[in-house]
């Protein structure tokens, strides 16, 4: 899952701490300020001048999460059981799980994640600012995919009974995600550091979330996640004096993985289509679709140093990402949100201007009592920014398989 | 294995089976749109088949595919998705990737080619229901693999999608030569160049000993 469901705006209000799930709850009281802020140390960036030779365990004091960190995910498992027990629910289409696990067994990156010396000599070579940076994004992608492992590996482990098929392919996904996690931490094994994996089983939060919006949100997180791969990887490969760190020649197959895996909640979301032929379902969509693209701008417009460091224009970038991600979408979901009307982006860029106003507030010397006081009006404009993209007048969508508008289709 | 035998029996716009369609009927081999327990009785032969195909076939200097004309070739169900060219080979970039992560596997597995782009496809004379609904000319993805054309099905989504048998390949990827030439895009906001046209190339039908392409 290379983009990590960033799907933080939409905070759903269940957590719990590790796998087992045991509730715990402690929101912090004031929820809905850390909702728009971002803390560099959400996932402990490191000063850049580590000492050579000493790898560091991360993350072993503190775990400290932000509304915009990559989450790990938890669900409904009994839910899920149903869903995919094929005497229970005789619309599965049994035939296009066959097909998919026979493309995830063909294993088409077998052995494409070999590491040479070029990593970390393009380590040593990376100073200043620019390396903090890249320590900050292999961590964040690091526990993005790991995050895909975990609910992908115990989902493989929870319907191996009731469906066999659909079971396999979740634990050849997790094989996936394990890959690329472990690849990534050996990129920061680079910069002499390394994400302790088992701490942060144990230690994040799990947000919850009930299977439909599983299916909407690693969907969209993985198609996502392949758009962002695959643009970076061309627009190096056709500027190479951007390619300051080999990690990005790996992305062109690396992120087939993320497009099959999406194509993979996609027959998920077919099997089911009670997810997808109805109003609820269209609203649904729609709101997912935003609250990715919008996480997605929010936080690297807050890392314009990185897409810079690369040579991409940052807004440029998303756009373009958030436009294909939004096209390949629309192949599935009942309904996606106009992202190609001018407006759109006008608003996001709004929202990028006033989450930086209450970035600023965070950072000034004002006591806390002011620091609220002073956001609550910012945050209102926020939220109806983001309000009004969603009632933009949506695209009806959708797969042949089920679109109203087939029989009209000229192919 | 028995699993990927198993067809469908509620009607399915996706890969349902062609009757009316199929130009012939064969004796020892059975046609691909019976249901499963025809299916699962042919799979014996299909394979025995492809082995002896594998040996049929050789590469030459250039990497293309030459087959030979005197092996005798028995008839096999071709599986293909079609849309018009612009889609196929235009529009979908992530379509080229897919195909050259393919033929990279096949080439470090030494596996047999199995999948091809055709132009034109001269097997869609077959289906007039297609056709009617077809923008031209057209790209067919075909290939033997039943199962890689679903999972293509799911993945490519606006394409329609049927099968047929033939005798020999050379039949079943006969197509209608046509050149084929788009438009730049009109507005190219993405921050890399388009793939080069004629990347196409690559995937089209081998050439036939007997000069047809």
């Amino acid at each position: 899952m290379a983009s990590a469901m960033e799907l933080s705006l939409l905070n759903p209000t269940v957590h719990h701490h590790g796998i087992a799930g045991k509730a715990a709850s402690q929101l912090p009281a004031r929820r809905a300020f850390s909702a728009v802020r971002f803390r560099v140390r959400a996932s402990a960036a490191a000063p850049p001048a580590a000492k050579p030779g000493s790898p560091k365990k991360r993350g072993k004091t503190e775990v400290n999460e932000s509304l915009l960190t990559p989450r790990f995910y938890t669900t409904d498992f009994d839910e899920m059981e149903q869903l995919f027990n094929a005497e229970i629910n005789k619309q599965l289409n049994q035939d296009e799980f066959d097909a998919l696990l026979q493309e995830f067994k063909t294993d088409y990156n077998q052995t494409h994640f070999i590491r040479n010396p070029e990593f970390k000599e393009a380590a040593d070579k990376m100073q200043g600012p620019l390396r903090q940076i890249f320590v900050e994004f292999l961590e964040r992608s690091c526990t993005a995919e790991f995050s895909g492992f975990l609910l992908y590996k115990e989902l493989g482990r929870r319907l191996k009974k009731t469906n066999p098929v659909v079971a396999e392919i979740f634990s050849l996904m997790s094989r996936d995600e394990a890959r690329h996690a472990g690849f990534l931490n050996k990129g920061l094994s680079d910069f002499n550091l390394a994400l302790d994996l088992g701490f942060l089983t144990k230690a994040r939060k799990y947000t919850f979330f009930k299977p439909k919006f599983i299916f909407y949100a690693t969907y969209l997180s993985e198609k996502i996640g392949y758009w962002r791969y695959i643009t970076i990887f061309r627009h190096l490969k056709a500027n190479p004096e951007y390619q300051v760190y080999p990690i990005f020649k790996y992305f062109e197959n690396w992120c087939q993985d993320e497009n099959r895996h999406g194509d993979f909640f996609s027959a998920l979301l077919k099997a089911q289509p009670q997810f997808l032929n109805d109003w609820k379902a269209k609203l649904w969509s729609r709101f997912f679709c935003l609250s990715v693209y919008v996480t997605m701008y929010l936080n690297d417009c807050q890392r314009t140093a990185f897409y810079e460091g690369i040579g991409l224009n940052t807004k440029e970038f998303d756009m373009h990402v958030i436009i294909e991600t939004n096209r390949t979408t629309a192949r599935i979901f009942p309904a996606v949100p106009d992202v190609e009307n001018p407006e759109f982006k006008r608003k996001l860029d709004r929202m990028v201007d006033i989450n930086t106003k209450i970035l600023a507030i965070g950072e000034s010397t004002d006591m806390p009592v002011v620091k609220n006081l002073k956001r609550v009006p910012l945050i209102a404009q926020l939220v109806s920014e983001i309000i009004a993209a969603y009632l933009m007048p949506p695209i009806e969508s959708g797969s042949v398989d089920f679109a109203e508008f087939e029989p009209k289709l000229v192919y | 294995m028995a699993a990927q035998a198993t067809l469908s029996l509620r009607p399915c716009a996706t890969l349902a089976p062609s009757r009316g369609a199929l130009p012939r009927a064969h004796a020892g081999f059975a046609p691909a749109s019976r249901p499963a327990p025809a299916l699962s009785i042919s799979c014996p032969p299909r394979r025995l088949e492809s082995l002896r195909r594998a040996l049929a076939v050789e590469s030459d200097q250039q990497g293309s595919v030459v087959v030979s004309e005197d092996q005798e070739e028995k008839p096999r169900s071709y599986y293909f998705l079609v849309a018009n060219a612009k889609f196929m080979l235009d529009d979908e970039e992530h379509f080229q990737e897919q195909l050259q992560e393919k033929l990279r596997l096949y080439e470090e597995r030494s596996k047999e080619q199995d999948f091809w782009l055709v132009v034109e496809p001269k097997f869609l004379d077959r289906f007039p229901n297609i056709t009617s609904r077809l923008k031209r000319p057209a790209v067919a993805l075909v290939s033997t693999d039943r199962n890689w054309i679903r999972f293509m099905k799911l993945r490519l989504d606006r394409v329609l999608a049927e099968q047929f048998d033939a005798e020999t390949l050379e039949e079943a990827l006969a197509s209608n030569p046509v050149e084929l030439k788009f438009d730049e895009p009109a507005k190219w906001t993405a921050p890399y160049p388009k793939y080069q046209s004629g990347w196409w190339e690559a995937f089209l039908p081998p050439k036939f000993s007997n000069g047809t392409a």
